[in-house]
């Protein structure tokens, strides 16, 4: 008499196989519960691109409405600028919103900017004329200091000669220059009140919230729709399952092979969905903003975050919504399974 | 068909002992199904000695209990009550390691319904029992194509099941049934779905296992030609075996034999 041993484990690539040739026969039912993984991870994807997109849009409107802004407050002190030359002293590289109201100074037809210190990346040929440092005021309706750099305390005297009123403006708040004799300064950036950026912090909060909450509901949904599909298809293999069964596989390998077919669903879906989402997000602000200000807006850093993000998301709820089918399949007693009918 | 008796040595070792031993016992077996209130007693006491090499036959009508005495003694359920032993081993003790293991290798099963994998061909269908217990697949591919060889299916191994006739999906099921050397094989209304010469083939192929190679034939069925050639026929009614018999004691042409 031999004696009975306990029944090996197989290797996972004996389950691979399993899987592989069920999705070969069974492709329709595969791709319908890959595109309930498609959908809920297109879904997840376009809404965090989404955000990226809106976040890089509003910033350049911000962007564009504070150059205006200052420009106005310019214009309060000065008068108008048309066709009026201003001295600009350059204390080192300009940040966006300074390049901004280099860019809208332009526009409003100021006939030229005397420019001492670094001259910005994009020196836009006569418009920017650069002189030596005593010379930047020849002329000037007033004098923009901008840049990143300290203010020289001395030299304002000289810097001002010639120059048509005696206006210093600063894009930013420079203690040296609040007092100088004789001259008016003013300070072109905004004061933000507290309650301001209080109202801003709380809108955003509360539009994340908004989206957090639809994004959990859908990715249920995604959870839901998956355990259904791949119940049915339990139900429709018992007589496969009760077969493996009897030929020796043991409920963990039962078990594994549904597994298996979750993580590859997971993963392929989540793959698709992820491209989906991106390029239906993109196409979508397309639209509204514009191709150029779109794709401008689409930090890869961001991308590849939400992407990996997604992936992890798609594997994660595939394999989750596998567990309750998976355990019916292994706790098939094979003689059930083995009926003439269900 | 001539069969390779050197072959078939290494494919089915001998069991070193002489004369019949009991290779299946069932003692008092009780089967009852609880669905809600309702109890379903399938079996109520059976008890029989199967001895191996023999070649058996289980009759009885729908809702004798036979299908259930056919999974006790094949490993596939477990009794309510009373003791099943398969080689001298309590079924009732093993867990589901063990059980897996007795189905792998000591036991070979044949339905109805051939139960084929739709989506292997009728090779990797005979080598799947094979990859469960654990051999390799170069090993595996030539005993898979020695076995389709002996029923018969020799020249058409890559073919789907859906490719095959009935007669040849159930050669297919037998094959797969013999790939781990098994000591028994189950046969579940093995001709049940097959034309009469067909099914005559399949009996035949069965003595000669029988013959040949000393496995033990269980088989529950309805077909005389199989009766026939049985060793002995058991009556199964109301969940309790009422008569066993050899079929030269049997009537066939008896009003009342069903």
């Amino acid at each position: 008499m031999s004696t009975i041993q306990n029944q090996v484990r197989l290797p996972l690539s004996v389950a691979f196989d399993v899987v592989m040739q069920g999705l070969r026969i069974r492709l329709g039912r595969a791709i319908v519960t890959l595109m309930g993984v498609v959908l809920g991870i297109a879904f997840l994807m376009s809404i965090l691109t989404g955000q990226t997109i809106r976040q890089g849009v509003s910033r350049e409107a911000d962007l564009r409405a504070e150059g205006k802004r200052m420009l106005s407050f310019l214009t309060a002190e000065v008068g108008p600028v048309e066709r009026r030359t201003l001295g600009v002293v350059a204390l080192g590289p300009l940040n966006e919103m300074e390049q901004r109201l280099v860019g809208e100074l332009r526009s409003r037809k100021v006939a030229r900017l005397r420019w001492t210190g670094p001259l910005p990346e994009r020196a836009a040929g006569d418009f920017l004329q650069p002189v030596g440092d005593a010379a930047v005021g020849q002329g000037a309706a007033a004098l923009l200091v901008m840049g990143d750099g300290t203010a020289p305390d001395a030299g304002w005297e000289a810097r001002l000669a010639g120059a048509e009123q005696r206006v210093v403006a600063t894009t930013r708040r420079l203690q040296s220059l609040s007092v100088l004799p004789g001259v008016v300064t003013v300070c072109l950036e905004r004061e933000w009140q507290p309650d301001e950026v209080a109202t801003r912090t709380a809108a955003a909060q509360r539009l994340r919230f908004r989206t957090g909450w639809i994004i959990v509901i859908s990715l249920l949904v995604t959870v839901i729709g998956i355990c259904n599909a791949m119940l049915m298809s339990v139900t429709e293999r018992f007589r496969e399952i009760g077969t493996m069964k009897c030929l020796g596989a043991l409920s963990q390998f039962v078990r594994e092979v549904f597994f298996i077919e979750a993580c590859l669903m997971g993963f392929i879906g989540s793959f698709a969905g992820c491209l989906f989402g991106i390029v239906f997000a993109a196409a979508a602000y397309s639209v509204s903003f514009g191709v150029g200000l779109v794709l401008a807006s689409l930090s890869p850093g961001a991308l590849l975050l939400h992407s990996v993000l997604s992936l992890t998301a798609g594997v994660i709820l595939a394999v989750v919504a596998a567990i309750y089918p998976a355990s019916v399949a292994s706790r098939m007693v094979p003689a059930t399974a083995l009926r003439s009918t269900i | 068909m001539p069969l390779d008796q050197h072959k078939l040595g290494a494919l089915f070792p001998a069991s070193g002992e002489a004369g019949r031993r009991c290779i299946i016992r069932a003692v008092d077996v009780r089967k009852t199904y609880r669905m809600g209130a309702v109890e379903t007693h399938a079996l109520r006491g059976a008890t029989i000695d199967i001895y191996q090499g023999e070649y058996l036959s289980i009759m009885g009508p729908s809702g004798s209990g036979k299908s259930t005495l056919f999974n006790m003694i094949g490993g596939l359920a477990k009794p309510t009550s009373g003791k099943v032993y398969i080689d001298q081993v309590d079924i009732a003790h093993l867990d589901h390691n063990e059980l897996a293991w007795l189905r792998c290798r000591k036991i070979g099963y044949v339905f109805q319904t051939y139960n084929l994998i739709q989506v292997m061909t009728c090779l990797e269908n005979v080598m799947l029992p094979m990859s469960f217990a654990g051999l390799d697949s170069e090993e595996a591919r030539d005993k898979a194509m020695y076995i389709l060889k002996l029923v018969g299916l020799g020249h058409r191994p890559l073919h789907k099941p859906a490719e095959l006739s009935g007669g040849q999906q159930q050669r297919c099921a037998l094959a797969r049934s013999l790939a781990n050397s098994p000591d028994i094989i189950l046969a579940d209304e093995p001709t049940a779905n097959l034309d009469m010469h067909t099914g005559e083939e399949m009996i035949e192929l069965f003595a000669q296992l029988r013959d040949e190679l000393g496995v033990t034939i269980i088989s529950a069925t309805h077909d005389l030609k199989m009766l026939k050639r049985s060793d002995r026929i058991l009556w199964i009614e109301d969940g309790r075996i009422v008569r066993a018999a050899k079929p030269s004691d049997v009537d066939f042409g008896a009003g009342d034999f069903h």
